[in-house]
């Protein structure tokens, strides 16, 4: 009975998990940028959706600005960081450490302003429950499970269905011959860090909603969806959602035999095992 | 009696592209064996199979009898064969007489527990490469620019350079992937006349080269590769006159 | 005087910590974000052992935990090294907040999210260290041995090959020499050098507790480095004694206690941005 409520958490944890692994995907597959900063959009979305709430706005507006907001944000880190670095070529490990620059500017500014102690969303609804069957779920759950699949499908639609998805994906693909033609990469990055700036902030504001905001939680998130992203195999969006939702249930059943504060190592373990047997991912492309 | 070099059977896919089929062909020691084909023949993909930087789906290639199958690229220069790249590939923040010391093999304190423990017997290691080193560097008549940053050298003087770090390895078999092209006729001279003088000394060379005029007066031998085979192999007089070819070379230019 | 003297033994703790993060960061051209990891074992383990029921004395404690950041570093750097660079990211992450969980939850080994009192002051062959005055003659001669290390090390072929490595690997690799090698020695030598720092570091505070050897400690460290510059012993060495003034300056300015640590920990991500931006070689170093 436990292990089945438990299941059903991991479930939920596990969509809003890979909604954050399928948006740093499209970003790393695209530009190549390991884009560390992403935990700070995720965290910087729900603190936004946060103050508009405490200040009366509805929840589903306050949601719709944060994810423009984070939009915002994301495209003016690819603009004025990754970007300015890119023309004075600097290397992969300077662009990884600016990023990580820029994460610790958003979380810390964030700290300084909410404090760093946890936040719960003013919002009565949030944790009303529903029974299906034996397990027990509250609205929150429910709304995250449906908003990720339906961020799931969109993304997929978007990518094989759309122009601008084409031609992400095009980039992706083969960014020097994208140069050539005239896909400009550069203008596609910005796309794309913006798409899944917007994307990240929906696991952003809906984590918090149900579990209270804190200012450096979105380092394991993105953690443990890189993980998933690696052992779904790098550039494939049913491959990153499946293997988060899949670590999501490993780590919730887990507890059925260790205490939560270890999970972190269950979701590394993973990540070792991986590393050793199937450095390529499970998804692979080629 | 084995082959001094023997490359046996070579295949490799890059994707749909089939860059080498069975391709095979020896080598004899002392020679200088020019490799020519079109563009695209698979000229560079067996450069990187030989020297270990790719695994070829099938094939193997023996030198001196030992197999170089599986072997890393290191151990295959320790094993007597250095390549240079078409695109130089030196270290430009480096100075050239520092560019060739990174070839130099056995150094004393390029681990850093031996540099910390003995560090007066690593100063005298070192003096006495930078000897060595300056001697390979007069010996491609760059002596007089030892001491400039490699991106200050005209593109001639960077590719004597890519062969004096290649002869610092103390390799006998060197591959050199164009070493004559895009020079002016002086440092085409130099060159040519380099790669003479090291024969003389008894390195064996194999040379990737356009230039048909640099392989008539170079070359002992031509290998002709096109489409990742083994066209045809002789002298360099035989081969320049085949029609069919000059054909293919030229794809019907002439 | 005392806070002089405090000041001056935490800047040559991490001296040895930014040379560590300098060879993994710099000279390994790996980005790690888990070296207050490798400090912070350096640190329990040292405690672990001058405080057991049969204790060590300070130098045999202090060896072996060296000796098993060595191998920790290696461990996590070998892997990850032969597989991909980005695949390191999370790595080091992953050792990073792992190392986090262990210290903040186990609480027999570590004390817990309390930390881990008394631990005693270290004694050279008999020669009590317990005043600060001493202390800093200690620290200074650890220090200056990790300088002198680093300094022969980099003007030994050793840093001419790393600095190739820098430039072009395939090229290193094609020169004969064993490129994955050179990084895994430096690799071990930031373990090393973190160990002791941590060794140092508990037995001077005699108290260690989590918050020390987190995330965020990580960054100041990879930040010291930024900032002092990659690949030089200048650079190793301007970093820290920068970077530990900071915390001061600031209670100059009139910041509210609540938000200090923010502040601090903001400064230290606009460093980085800012140098990468604008001076990729630091203050006194070469490029990353």
């Amino acid at each position: 009975m436990l292990a089945l409520q438990l299941l059903a958490t991991g479930l939920v944890t596990g969509c809003a998990l890979g909604v954050v692994a399928i948006s740093f995907s499209l970003v790393y597959a695209t530009t190549k940028i390991f884009h560390v900063a992403h935990a700070g959009i995720y965290t910087m979305g729900g603190y936004l959706a946060w103050s508009m709430v405490m200040y009366g706005v509805p929840f589903l507006i306050a949601l719709l600005v944060a994810m423009v907001a984070c939009t915002a944000a994301g495209a003016l880190i690819q603009n004025q960081l990754y970007a300015r670095l890119e023309r004075r070529r600097a290397t992969h490990l300077v662009v990884l450490i600016a990023s990580l620059g820029a994460l610790a500017v958003i979380q810390n500014i964030i700290a300084a302003v909410y404090t760093p102690n946890i936040l719960q969303f003013p919002v009565n609804w949030s944790s009303r429950m529903m029974a299906f069957g034996p397990v027990r779920l509250n609205y929150t759950q429910v709304l995250t499970i449906v908003v990720s699949l339906l961020a799931y499908g969109a993304t997929m639609l978007f990518a094989h269905r759309t122009i601008l998805g084409k031609r992400i994906r095009a980039v992706a693909s083969n960014p020097m011959l994208a140069g050539i033609t005239r896909l400009q990469p550069q203008t596609v990055y910005v796309y794309v860090i913006a798409i899944a700036s917007a994307l990240v902030c929906l696991p952003g504001v809906l984590v918090p909603l149900d579990l209270g905001l804190q200012p450096y939680n979105g380092v394991t998130p993105l953690l443990t969806a890189t993980i998933a992203m690696i052992a779904g195999g790098v550039g494939s969006i049913t491959g990153a959602f499946v293997l988060s939702v899949g670590i999501a249930v490993v780590q919730n059943l887990s507890l059925l035999v260790m205490p939560g504060e270890w999970s972190i190592g269950v979701t590394f373990f993973i990540f070792v095992i991986f590393m050793l047997f199937r450095p390529t991912g499970l998804f692979a492309a080629r | 009696m084995t082959a001094y070099l023997q490359v046996d059977g070579l295949d490799h896919r890059f994707g749909g592209l089939r860059a080498l089929q069975e391709c095979s062909f020896t080598i004899e020691q002392g020679r200088i064996t020019c490799l020519v084909g079109p563009n695209g023949a698979g000229k560079t993909t067996i450069f990187n199979v030989i020297t270990g930087f790719l695994k070829p789906d099938q094939g193997s290639v023996a030198f001196r009898g030992r197999s170089l199958d599986g072997l890393r690229p290191q151990s295959i220069v320790h094993a007597g064969i250095a390549r240079t790249f078409q695109n130089l590939r030196l270290f430009t923040d480096l100075t050239a007489l520092d560019n060739v010391l990174v070839g130099i093999s056995g150094q004393f304190g390029e681990e850093p527990l031996g540099a910390i423990l003995r560090p007066m017997h690593t100063a005298r290691a070192q003096a006495r490469r930078r000897m060595e080193a300056m001697q390979t560097l007069e010996h491609v008549g760059l002596a007089d620019r030892a001491r400039d940053l490699v991106r200050n050298l005209s593109y001639g003087e960077q590719k004597l350079l890519t062969v004096a770090r290649v002869l610092a390895t103390g390799a006998e078999l060197l591959l050199l992937d164009e070493p004559a092209s895009g020079l002016s006729a002086g440092a085409l001279d130099a060159i040519m006349s380099l790669l003479r003088r090291l024969q003389n000394e008894g390195k064996t060379l194999l040379v990737v080269e356009h230039n048909t005029r640099v392989v008539q007066q170079i070359a002992d031998d031509v290998l002709f590769l096109h489409q990742g085979h083994l066209m045809a192999q002789g002298t360099p007089e035989r081969i320049i006159s085949d029609p069919a070819l000059a054909e293919i070379y030229f794809g019907g230019a002439l | 005087m005392d806070f002089l003297f405090s000041y001056i033994v935490l800047a040559e703790i991490y001296v040895l910590l930014g040379l560590s993060t300098n060879l993994l960061v710099g000279i390994a051209g790996i980005f790690s974000v888990s070296q207050a990891a490798v400090f912070g074992v350096g640190a329990y383990l040292v405690a672990h052992f001058m405080m057991a029921a049969d204790p060590l004395s300070f130098i045999p404690s202090m060896l072996i935990a060296a000796a098993c950041c060595v191998a920790l570093n290696i461990l996590v750097t070998l892997p990850s090294l032969r597989v991909s660079g980005d695949y390191f990211v999370v790595t080091s992450f992953g050792i990073q907040l792992l190392a986090t969980a262990v210290f903040t939850n186990w609480a027999q080994g570590t004390g817990g999210a309390n930390g881990l009192p008394g631990i005693p002051p270290p004694d050279l062959f008999g020669w009590p260290v317990e005043t600060t005055g001493r202390y800093v003659l200690l620290c200074t001669l650890f220090a200056g041995l990790g300088c002198l290390a680093f300094w022969l090390i980099m003007r030994a072929p050793f840093g001419r090959l790393v600095r190739a490595i820098r430039e072009d690997e395939t090229a290193v690799a094609a020169a004969g020499k064993n490129v994955l090698r050179a990084k895994v020695s430096a690799a071990a030598l930031a373990g090393a050098f973190a160990g002791t720092a941590g060794g140092l570091y508990a037995t001077f505070l005699s108290f260690i507790d989590p918050s020390s050897f987190d995330l965020d400690a990580s960054i100041l460290l990879l930040t010291m480095v930024v900032v002092g510059g990659a690949r030089t012993l200048a650079g190793s060495v301007i970093g820290p004694f920068l970077l530990l003034a900071l915390p001061q300056l600031l209670t100059l300015v009139d910041i509210p206690t609540t938000i200090a640590a923010a502040a601090r920990q903001l400064i230290y991500g606009l460093l980085l941005i800012v140098f990468m931006l604008f001076r990729p070689q630091g203050l006194a170093g070469e490029r990353l």
